[in-house]
């Protein structure tokens, strides 16, 4: 589904990712790791074109996103992302942060993005929040909003960016519980995050990115419990 | 007491000199509103221009539209390089007797100079404006597929228009003020209205008091209207 090939980027003079190759097939669940300043939010801003790769290239369903010619409008459309600090849009309601997009991109008339966030915001049990702004509510019903935004343009796969890291320890677990539900339902996700027990439960592959490039690559069992690379190892001492 | 009503009798009354007031009044309030008309317009667009040059460049834009952007650019930076470096009051005599010297109507040239004049100025205000929205706010707009212009039309200059609104009343009131230097050019404007009285009745006090208090109401007037603006517009800030 998403084909990265020899992803590079720099900042400046700073190499930040120095050559990422890797394959996301359809309905994986992609945990990405490692330490901070590690490139793995600029790995993750990269598929949505959030960040313009220096060189190397990306495979969206078979079509080059990288190339000049593509409309990378279309093509983030088709991707939701979440973010670490939510980016609510703070100038209008919960219920307009939803429709916002479907409606000025005339996925749907105003009506059935209405409908299709009415649904949404049930099943995340905040259909009481419809008319309040973004200041009203707390980090993780912000962040459920946000992960609903993203799935109402009905995204083929989502981008998670340390969904979790900015929020109060007692509501880490109400934004982990709507990503799980969403991966069980067949999303493919890709997720950058420091919760490693989500990740090892969740995930059907996690990475280890480190110093700009993909040290490990395994299914979780063996990632956690049997991992190979040294810096890998010191790094899981560390935070497990 | 009795001396009181008889200056303001020869001031005001006396040959109905209160129409220098309140046609200087009316000169005063057209050439604001039409400035500010001009002022907002010109400001709004450099002030995009200047953000969308720092924002975009080296990044998705390519070819002639780049070029296009640098050109405006480069503009806008003289325009508010010359426009901030010089005295309003020079900017309009030059206007007056050198650029628009076949201009039939002073209220033209007025509002011309104030409104270039005042768009330098709201455009350094609104770019401070868009700056101050976080750039997460873009990036979600861009995440969802919305064009930049869309994003910037629909969630970015709302809110920078809120943060802006407080500096655009004051540029507001300092341009309402600053036009009384449009006696410099004959224009018959407030001040000036009540500089004519004085120089015919030989009475300082009331017709320069009197269009002190006039400046005053209408300053405390704008400051009133616009709070009712501001809180309109912080529904979304609520706790």
């Amino acid at each position: 589904m998403i084909s990265i090939k020899d992803l590079k980027k720099n900042f400046g003079d700073n190499e930040i990712l120095k050559g990422i190759s890797y394959e996301i097939d359809n309905g994986e669940k992609i945990a990405v790791i490692g330490p901070s300043g590690s490139g793995k939010s600029t790995f993750l801003r990269c598929i949505n074109l959030l960040e313009t790769p220096t060189s190397g290239k990306i495979f969206f369903n078979g079509e080059e996103i990288t190339s000049p010619e593509v409309d990378v409008n279309r093509v983030r459309s088709r991707m939701g992302m979440v973010f670490q600090h939510f980016n609510l849009f703070n100038n209008l309601t919960i219920m307009d942060n939803i429709t916002l997009a479907p409606v000025t991109l005339k996925r749907k008339t105003p009506e059935e993005a209405k409908e299709t966030a009415l649904n949404l915001l049930e099943r995340v049990n905040l259909s009481d929040k419809a008319d309040a702004y973004p200041s009203q509510l707390s980090g993780g019903q912000k962040q459920r909003i946000a992960i609903v935004r993203s799935l109402a343009m009905n995204p083929e796969v989502m981008l998670f960016d340390e969904p979790t890291s900015a929020l109060d320890p007692e509501m880490v677990g109400e934004v982990l519980e709507v990503i799980k539900e969403l991966a069980d339902s067949g999303m493919t996700l890709v997720i950058v995050t420091h919760e490693m027990g989500f990740a090892r439960e969740v995930a059907s592959k996690v990475l280890f990115v480190d110093e700009g490039i993909i040290k490990e690559e395994n299914e979780p069992q063996a990632f956690f419990n049997d991992p190979k690379d040294e810096r890998l190892r010191e790094f899981l001492s560390k935070v497990l | 007491m009795n001396g009181f009503a008889e200056k303001f009798y020869q001031d005001f009354i006396q040959d109905d000199r209160w129409k220098f007031i309140v046609n200087g009044l009316k000169i005063t309030l057209i050439v604001t509103v039409f400035a500010l008309l001009i002022g907002v317009t010109i400001g709004v667009v450099v002030g995009i221009i200047r953000c969308a040059h720092d924002q975009q460049s080296g990044k998705e834009l390519t070819g002639y539209k780049k070029v296009i952007l640098n050109i405006l650019n480069g503009l806008c930076h003289v325009y508010l390089t010359v426009i901030r470096g010089t005295p309003a009051l020079v900017q309009l005599l030059i206007m007056y007797f050198i650029i628009m010297v076949s201009a039939k109507s002073k209220v033209l040239v007025a509002v011309l100079t104030f409104g270039i004049n005042s768009g330098a100025y709201v455009a350094e205000v609104f770019r401070g404006g868009i700056m101050s929205v976080d750039k997460g706010q873009m990036e979600a707009g861009r995440s969802l597929g919305l064009s930049y212009v869309q994003t910037m039309t629909k969630i970015v200059l709302p809110q920078a228009f809120k943060a802006s609104l407080p500096a655009l009343v004051n540029e507001l009131i300092t341009l309402l003020k600053e036009t009384s230097i449009c006696g410099y050019i004959g224009l018959n404007e407030l001040t000036r209205g009540g500089d004519i009285i004085r120089g015919t009745t030989f009475d300082a006090f009331l017709p320069l008091i009197g269009v002190a208090l006039i400046y005053l109401a209408i300053v405390l007037l704008i400051s009133y209207l616009f709070s009712f603006v501001e809180r309109g517009l912080r529904k979304s800030d609520q706790h």
